[in-house]
């Protein structure tokens, strides 16, 4: 029975699952280093996955639902910014409140414009296309693993390697890392960190809004009442989870991703998936335990080293 | 004779409850190190980061050889080739001492790659040319306070600065970084052409290094001199003295019984480092012991060592006669210990509460106020509020408003009416009367001297030496975590303490 | 004081109505009259006894989770995890009521309510606990801890304590004698809006005349003007915390014990979300809360009748919700921008009639 779950499929299921969490985790890092904790993930991918429906079933085309739901996450992304930075309100408030927004609009609208309760789903709409390349056609495992996946999943990894440039090898990663460690130090250089912060939550308007995008028009497409399903939470575990470093995270999206996969096998093996859902955020609690730690002996060794030069 | 380079003139700059500038006007000139002096709250940083675009000025302006300018934020300010070195410094500390430098000016690989090695060597060249060594790869939290603030000297000279501005930069350095410091600035001076502008309450420092000297209060600016025609003495009275003669107070024979006893307390300040380097002294009823010393040599960490806020490294200290050492603040109050803490905004008050609230505090579990410890009489307190604030004369409408709407002088009152309030039998009061008016100052100088009349044992912890001489009957003067004099108020003069007071001079009677 | 909570509820006011506007444009663009939409929706909170209950009923747990909130971010320590607590409190609640199923509710129900307080309790201390001594941030902890605890409940409720027969997702129905009393039938009002009302005067009491709630507001104030003062600003965090955390965790079982019989999967729509909403709006005011409960209640019901005679679906309730916090998290810092043109404008006079 064990091989039923733990096989090939899984590891390709994780890589499909693991995505939208790559992807909301990247925009969600990047506001990080911006100094704003953005627990609002969960709405914008909702209403990335939603208004990705909507632009694929009035214009028959996926590249359509995705620019729409790019549009919508830019806004959501500004309206957070505009928020948070200029009005000084709490950022969290306004996380929850982009939650609750998502899912009311979400549903609402799918009753007025579809006319339908709980799901929709068309033949008219278009899914996202898949990549095939060629060279890995025939390949034993490495074919069935990393062929044929949602041009998403791809894109996914190429995002991480750009943020990771952006990040630590370009300038205006650096300022962004500045405006959220150091503000002042920025200003002082000549730098607007608001103008950092506004960027960070635009892209993470935009990163959300492709994940939700992969969700509805990824394989099934099919858009269902909260169907972020708290991928928004994990992806913020996963930012935890990696200390907000790209690559870090990218593995970490990739474990949670796994077991959410696992959970799904389990279940149908009719193993309770629980536990291993709940890995990913116990493991978290433990990550800020570890450091929170770490953190504090050190503090206490400089204090002892300090005394020591007396 | 050298340019004016830079003229501020009439600068007025208010913030809520203070009027940091009032009507300052200021030039530097070219080529010269001008130190401006000044006690803290005296204007002298605002002032200097109006010039860097910080802070926009109310009203004034700013001429740059001789044309006016607006400099309305730090690139306004960079690009004149001003550059400022804060007192706290703005480094990334995640950050390589390279990319701190080149901060905002990053070279570029193809326009959008940062060229790190090119970085490192520019930081390299840096250090070669201005006699400043650094690490270009270290982490700025891995390195030491001199070290950073050479950084901070570095990321200015690199935006091509020609006048730099250092706000108190010696508050963080040993004696010896701070020689360094001194070598280095003369060499920007005098090989370089730089010109230099240091903001500083250290009156040593400004004599030692500086071409002029221009001195601050309370937001006002009292005079500029010729370093060469000015001494300790001249600028530590341009500082703290006062027009307004104060009236004699009188003074009554008290019984006087020892009630507190401070035994070799060493203690460390926020960063780790020995604030207090084993001081020992003891108080007594119905006297006034004033701690005399230039901030920063410990007071804020002694009082709070003393008020329960601060653990001791070694050391202890008696309430009468009780071990009170690392108690915590409330075993403290109810050793019978008062305490007028130095920050009223930050620990004083609470600038979001009303003045009921924030008078009730300390008494809030005690009867009649609170029944059985729980229960809130809201009668019995805002009678009791509305009785203080008569009797130690708030101005206020009324007792609901926000303490944050109060003025400095009466929120100062507000918290001397709390604290006298508890009949305690030993008061620490520090710095009772910074930036209140003087009809404000009065008033708690008189509430001091009756309570001391009335048997109470006070510690007045003061940067403020007319205060200190006005009400102590004992001096102690502190010097970098030591004491290093003890004296009765007659046998010494507001002249020689300064010595005391800067480690000139030590002595224990 | 006075002047700011006027201009204050004025604000509020405003963000009301202009999301009550926007929510009119909204039906106006659904093409639905929004006149029409409005009528049913009060009709539809307060046109009959049943519809009031109703309205009564929801308010239920709006005003135990909105405490909830308002004790902890009065504190200053940010409980976000109330959902995870309420599910574990009404789990706690249904396990005591089907375990010792024969119980007479007056010793049954105490219990249940026990068990739920100190399961809640618990699951806030923990966070408590790691904010106070090492600070880690809170906020994230009870996120996390949310899902845990719906995970955990819903293994349980799916595997050991699954029902034998029939509902999937949900334990067996409790004892008869823990059932708590329907007021108005067919309603799920019950006899948990007494006890409501009985907490929710203690929280007012504690919170406004205690020395506690007074050690409490100022800690949420000024930590260090707290711990001079004598407060002991660590205990006084996490009782804030686990109070909180105790009156989730009872919200969840009144859930159980008046709404549904049994613990569900899915007991809860986000209670805790909207209690914290509430208290948020209403500045952590034990009585706001309260109102503000009654008008998401009458909202929430209202926009079940509203949607069942002019088809405008329900939902639109969340999102005049959503603009309403916007517009009031976002009041001080439009007020601030309203009040620094002014002044500007004001210095600029000044200033030119300086020179003239």
């Amino acid at each position: 029975m064990l091989k039923e779950v733990i096989n090939l499929t899984l590891l390709q299921h994780t890589i499909r699952t693991a995505t939208p969490l790559i992807l909301a985790a990247l925009g969600g890092l990047l506001t990080q280093h911006a100094g704003i904790l953005n627990i609002g993930m969960e709405g914008m991918i909702l209403l990335g996955a939603f208004f990705g429906i909507v632009g694929s079933y009035f214009f028959s085309s996926s590249l359509a639902g995705t620019l729409l739901a790019v549009a919508i996450g830019i806004l959501v992304g500004l309206l957070f910014a505009y928020f948070v930075i200029d009005l000084k309100s709490d950022e969290f408030i306004i996380g929850i409140a982009i939650n609750m927004l998502a899912g009311g609009l979400t549903i609402f609208l799918l009753r007025s414009i579809f006319g339908v309760k709980g799901a929709f789903s068309s033949p008219d709409i278009v899914p996202l296309p898949r990549f095939n390349m060629g060279f890995l056609e025939g390949i034993p495992i490495l074919d069935t693993l990393l062929n044929n996946h949602t041009v998403f999943v791809y894109v996914s990894w190429i995002l991480v390697v750009l943020v990771y440039v952006y990040l630590y090898k370009t300038p205006y990663g650096i300022w962004l890392r500045a405006a959220g460690e150091f503000p002042e130090a920025l200003e002082t250089a000549g730098v607007s960190p608001r103008k950092m912060q506004y960027i960070s939550s635009i892209l993470c308007g935009i990163f959300c809004g492709l994940a939700g995008v992969h969700l509805s028009l990824g394989y099934l497409t099919l858009f269902t009442e909260n169907m972020s399903a708290n991928r928004g939470f994990i992806a913020l575990a996963a930012i935890i989870f990696g200390r907000a470093h790209p690559i870090k995270t990218l593995i970490a999206a990739f474990m949670f991703g796994f077991f959410d996969a696992l959970g799904i096998r389990l279940q149908v093996v009719g193993i309770p998936s629980q536990f291993t859902q709940m890995i990913p955020y116990l493991g978290t609690i433990v990550v800020l335990f570890v450091v929170a730690k770490s953190q504090l002996a050190r503090k206490k060794r400089a204090i002892e080293g300090e005394a020591h030069n007396e | 004779m050298a340019e004016k380079l830079i003229e501020m003139k009439n600068i007025t700059k208010e913030f809520p409850g203070v009027v940091a500038n009032d009507n300052v006007s200021i030039d530097i000139k070219e080529g010269e190190i001008h130190a401006i002096v000044g006690e803290n709250g005296a204007g002298k940083s605002t002032l200097m980061k109006i010039l860097y675009g910080l802070y926009k000025p109310d009203s004034g302006q700013i001429y740059f050889k001789g044309n006016p300018v607006e400099i309305k934020s730090p690139l306004d300010a960079i690009r004149l080739g001003i550059g400022m070195v804060h007192q706290h410094f703005m480094l990334v500390p995640s950050f390589t001492v390279a990319e701190n430098i080149v901060l905002g000016v990053e070279p570029r690989r193809r326009r959008i790659f940062t060229d790190y090695n090119r970085a490192v060597k520019m930081t390299e060249e840096l250090s070669e040319e201005y006699g400043l060594k650094v690490d270009p790869h270290a982490r700025v939290e891995s390195l030491s306070v001199g070290i950073q603030q050479r950084i901070e000297i570095l990321k200015v000279l690199h935006k091509g600065a020609d006048i730099i501005i250092l706000d108190e930069p010696t508050a963080v350095l040993t004696p010896q970084e701070t020689e360094e410091l001194f070598r280095v600035i003369r060499r920007l001076v005098d090989k370089l052409g730089k010109t230099v502008i240091i903001i500083t309450h250290k009156l040593q420092e400004v004599l030692a290094l500086s071409d002029r000297v221009t001195v601050m209060r309370q937001g006002k600016m009292v005079g500029t001199l010729k370093t060469q025609d000015a001494n300790e003495q001249i600028l530590a009275e341009m500082m703290v003295g006062r027009e307004v003669l104060f009236e004699e107070l009188e003074k009554k024979d008290v019984a006087r019984e020892e009630v507190l006893r401070v035994n070799n307390i060493k203690a460390r300040d926020n960063r780790g480092l020995l604030a207090l380097r084993g001081v020992s002294f003891s108080l007594h009823s119905g006297e006034i012991l004033g701690i005399a010393g230039v901030e920063g040599n410990g007071q804020s960490e002694l009082v709070e060592v003393l008020t329960g806020l601060r653990q001791v490294e070694e050391g202890t200290f008696t309430i009468n006669g009780i071990e009170a050492t690392n108690m915590d603040p409330l075993q403290i109050r109810e050793l019978g210990v008062s305490h007028i803490p130095e920050d009223r905004l930050s620990r004083g008050l609470s600038v979001d509460a009303t003045i009921t609230e924030n008078m009730i505090i300390g008494n809030h579990r005690k009867e009649p106020y609170a029944v059985r410890g729980i229960h809130l009489n809201r009668k019995k307190i805002r009678e009791r509020t509305k009785r203080l604030i008569k009797e130690y004369d708030v101005r206020t409408p009324s007792q609901d408003i926000v303490a944050g709407n109060l003025s400095g002088g009466n929120m100062q009152k507000m918290i001397v009416a709390r604290e006298f309030s508890f009949d305690s039998k030993i008061l620490i009061v520090a710095q009772p009367t910074r930036g209140i008016d003087i009809g404000a100052i009065e008033f708690v100088h008189k509430e001091i001297i009756e309570k001391r009349n009335e048997g109470a044992a006070i510690l007045l912890v003061s940067a403020d030496l007319d205060e200190i001489f006005r009400l102590s009957d004992r001096i102690i003067t502190l010097y970098e975590g030591q004491i290093t004099g003890e004296f009765l108020n007659k046998e010494i003069s507001k002249k020689e303490i300064g010595l005391y007071m800067t480690g000139k001079a030590k002595g224990l009677n | 004081m006075k002047k700011e909570k006027v201009e204050y509820l004025i604000s509020l006011f405003l963000s009301i109505f202009a999301a009550l506007i926007i929510g009119g444009f909204i039906m106006l663009a659904n093409g639905r009259n929004p006149i029409v939409g409005f009528n049913a929706l009060i009709n539809g909170a307060i046109g009959s006894k049943y519809k009031i209950a109703t309205t009564l009923a929801k308010t239920v747990p709006l005003i135990l989770t909105g405490l909830a909130t308002s004790i902890s971010f009065r504190s200053g320590i940010f409980n976000i995890g109330g959902e995870g607590q309420l599910y574990l409190g009404a789990f706690g609640a249904a396990l005591v009521g089907i375990t010792l199923i024969n119980l007479p509710g007056l010793i049954g129900i105490p219990l249940a309510l026990l068990v739920s307080a100190i399961a809640g309790g618990l699951y806030a201390l923990l966070p408590a606990i790691l904010r106070v001594k090492y600070n880690i941030d809170e906020v994230i902890v009870t996120i996390m801890l949310n899902t845990v605890a719906v995970l955990l409940t819903g293994y349980l409720v799916n595997y050991p304590f699954a029902a034998d027969v029939g509902k999937l997702g949900a334990t067996e129905i409790i004892g008869e004698g823990y059932h708590l009393s329907r007021l108005v039938r067919l309603s799920t009002l019950n006899t948990s809006i007494f006890h409501v009302i009985v907490i929710t005067i203690i929280m007012y009491y504690l919170l406004e005349r205690t020395s506690i709630g007074y050690e409490i507001k100022m800690v949420g104030q000024n930590m260090n003007f707290s711990r001079y003062g004598g407060i002991n600003v660590k205990r006084r965090m996490i009782f804030a915390m686990v109070v909180s955390g105790i009156l989730c965790g009872i919200a969840g079982a009144f859930e159980v014990l008046g709404v549904h019989y049994r613990f569900l999967q899915h007991i809860s729509p986000g209670y805790a979300w909207d209690g914290m909403l509430i208290a948020l709006i209403v500045k952590n005011n034990p009585l706001g809360v309260v109102l503000m409960a009654l008008f998401f209640g009458a909202l929430k019901t209202g926009s079940i009748s509203m949607e069942n005679a002019t088809g405008i679906p329900s939902e639109l309730i969340s999102v005049i919700q959503s603009i309403i916090i916007l517009f009031i998290a976002g009041e001080a810092g439009f007020k601030d921008k309203i009040k620094g043109y002014f002044a500007r404008k004001r210095l600029s006079k000044k200033a030119g009639e300086k020179n003239a």
